[in-house]
């Protein structure tokens, strides 16, 4: 094993997202505020409580997983995106480092850096609704679980993308309509019929309804079906990304 | 026998009905500064790309130091350097660390005194803590050049290293290069510059639409298809070519006022220049040609069958 490489790739991957703090940190930091100030203070003052539970409180969840899925999406994304735009993509490929230690060291700092932006939202909103976490351990496997998925649909996505478009077309059109979507701001029991068979219907809810449970300690769906879709989401992305490292598609001629 | 630093047999490579590489056979001894000659898309960068691991062939071996390029990729990689054709950056790093990261990938902890070294050598020491973004294009060619010699590899590959570079640079290069291979390096070189190869390489590949036409020692090659021109130019022009001299296969040029005559390889101008002094012609000057690599070249590339027209 190339320990050394898989360090200095990791290492290299998380100094360029942080020398772009007002991007990666700054950024979800004040969105995070925002929504706390409009849905939970505002709002919530008229919404009071949802299934017992303090509105704003009810939120931080869902707003925490959108946080770090988008996050590591968007750092191994633009990432690789950009080294293949600026042909730097080729350093990594002449060195000796194996399919998986590049995946490996890719992955690990989009997770990295989706759980420090986590992290801060998670914060940011217990500032407002108190720090109590349930089942803080299991919050922190499936957070990690979901994030390592999403940051190798990231990286699948910058392999094949040719512009920065496509490179935002999941993230845009397809992870923040499903969070929204997703029961982060409602509750699925109390939507109208159409909405609560759409959430339903939702992967993403079952992984907010998780998360939901590993901080409040309820939920409105049953907590193992969040875990196993985001234990099937990792599985399933990053095999799938390995295997496309591998083929060589659109990386090596 | 001294096994090749870099050995190809049978290697091919295609893209669909495109055939990059076309069953290959090439050695590349310890030491020697290859130049791999050959006009657009004649397979030069296809060619290193496999031995580098940026393209996997669709037939043949390629090794390097006796490995397998693909199966023993971890050894062979740290053997190898490349110095690709497209000037490349990451904008987020320094001079330093974009060498630092380099190293790191290939396993290697670079030391300060290695550092200094590498940046002294390519005049890149006032530009150490400098973003890579606001190096010239100039500084950028030789980042290339030191990110691919931080592993100390055995062999360095440099694909068209000084297209599109000034001849300041570029005359900069061709002594680092020199220098390199005075170390014991193994370069391969690909160049549209014929003045380059002729320049710096040991040999000459000559390689077009994927085949290689010619694998031959510079000088015995210039001196096998070149050989020299011998040119006298005469005092007064004169209206035909003594017996002698058009005996010997001389040619009356310039108006009649000069007479050329191509050398035989190995051959002497004595005969020539006793048949001038027979004929008791008047002579003002007297010069030998010899012919330039681009000449030998465009010869090659001429006699190939399947050149297009």
């Amino acid at each position: 094993m190339n320990g050394l490489g898989v360090r200095t790739l990791f290492s290299k991957e998380m100094r360029r997202f942080l020398r772009v703090p007002g991007q990666t940190l700054l950024s979800p930091l004040i969105t995070t505020s925002l929504y706390f100030l409009v849905f939970g203070w505002s709002l919530g003052s008229r919404i009071q409580e949802v299934d017992g539970v303090p509105y704003a409180r009810f939120i931080l969840p869902g707003l925490v997983m959108l946080g770090v899925v988008t996050n590591a999406y968007l750092n191994s994304a633009s990432s690789l995106f950009v080294m293949k735009l600026q042909g730097t993509v080729v350093d990594v490929l002449v060195s000796p480092l194996s399919y998986a230690e590049i995946l490996g060291a890719f992955v690990a700092a989009a997770v990295a850096r989706g759980m420090v932006v986590g992290g801060i939202m998670w914060i940011v909103g217990a500032l407002f609704t108190g720090f109590g976490v349930a089942h803080p351990l299991l919050a922190l496997l499936l957070l990690v679980g979901v994030a390592a998925g999403f940051a190798a649909l990231g990286f699948l996505t910058a392999t094949w993308a040719a512009s920065f478009e496509q490179v935002n077309f999941l993230p845009t059109f397809v992870v923040t309509p499903l969070t929204f979507l997703g029961g982060v701001f409602y509750s699925a029991s109390m939507a109208p019929p159409a909405l609560r068979w759409l959430t339903r219907a939702n992967p993403i809810y079952y992984l907010v309804e998780s998360l939901r449970w590993t901080v409040l300690g309820r939920s409105d769906a049953p907590p193992a079906v969040g875990f196993a879709i985001g234990g099937a989401l990792a599985a399933g992305a990053l095999l799938a990304a390995y295997s496309v490292l591998r083929s060589g598609w659109k990386l090596r001629g | 026998m001294i096994e090749p630093v870099v050995r190809l047999r049978g290697l091919s490579k295609r893209y669909g009905d495109f055939t990059a590489l076309d069953r290959v056979d090439l050695d590349v001894a310890e030491g020697e500064i290859l130049a791999l000659l050959g006009p657009n898309g004649a397979g030069k960068t296809t060619l290193i790309s496999i031995v580098t691991g940026l393209a996997r062939a669709s037939a043949g071996e390629a090794t390097v130091l006796g490995r397998d390029v693909v199966r023993d990729y971890r050894f062979t990689r740290r053997a190898v350097g490349l110095v690709p054709q497209e000037l490349n950056f990451d904008p987020f790093f320094t001079v330093e660390e974009t060498l630092r990261f380099q190293a790191g990938y290939f396993g290697v902890r670079l030391a300060s005194d290695r550092l200094e070294e590498i940046l002294e050598a390519l005049d890149l020491a006032g530009k150490r803590h400098t973003n890579t973004r606001a190096l010239s294009g100039g500084m950028k060619r030789r980042l290339l050049i030191g990110k691919a010699l931080v592993h100390e590899p055995r062999v360095l590959f440099l694909d068209e290293p000084t297209a599109g570079v000034d001849v300041r640079l570029r005359q900069q290069l061709w002594a680092y290069v020199r220098r390199l291979q005075a170390r014991g390096t193994t370069i391969v070189l690909t160049t549209h510059y014929l003045e380059e190869a002729e320049e710096l390489a040991d040999r000459v590949a000559v390689i077009d639409r994927g085949r290689i036409l010619l694998v031959e020692g510079k000088d015995r090659l210039m001196e096998r298809q070149g050989g020299k021109t011998l040119r006298i130019s005469l005092g007064a022009p004169i209206s035909g070519l003594p017996e002698g001299l058009a005996a010997l296969g001389a040619r009356l040029e310039a108006g009649g006022t000069a007479i050329d005559v191509d050398a035989p390889p190995g051959g002497s101008f004595g005969p020539v220049l006793a048949a001038v002094a027979t004929a008791g012609l008047p002579v003002g000057d007297v010069e030998t040609r010899r012919a330039r690599l681009e000449d030998v070249f465009v010869s090659i590339l001429g006699s190939d069958p399947g050149a297009a027209p």
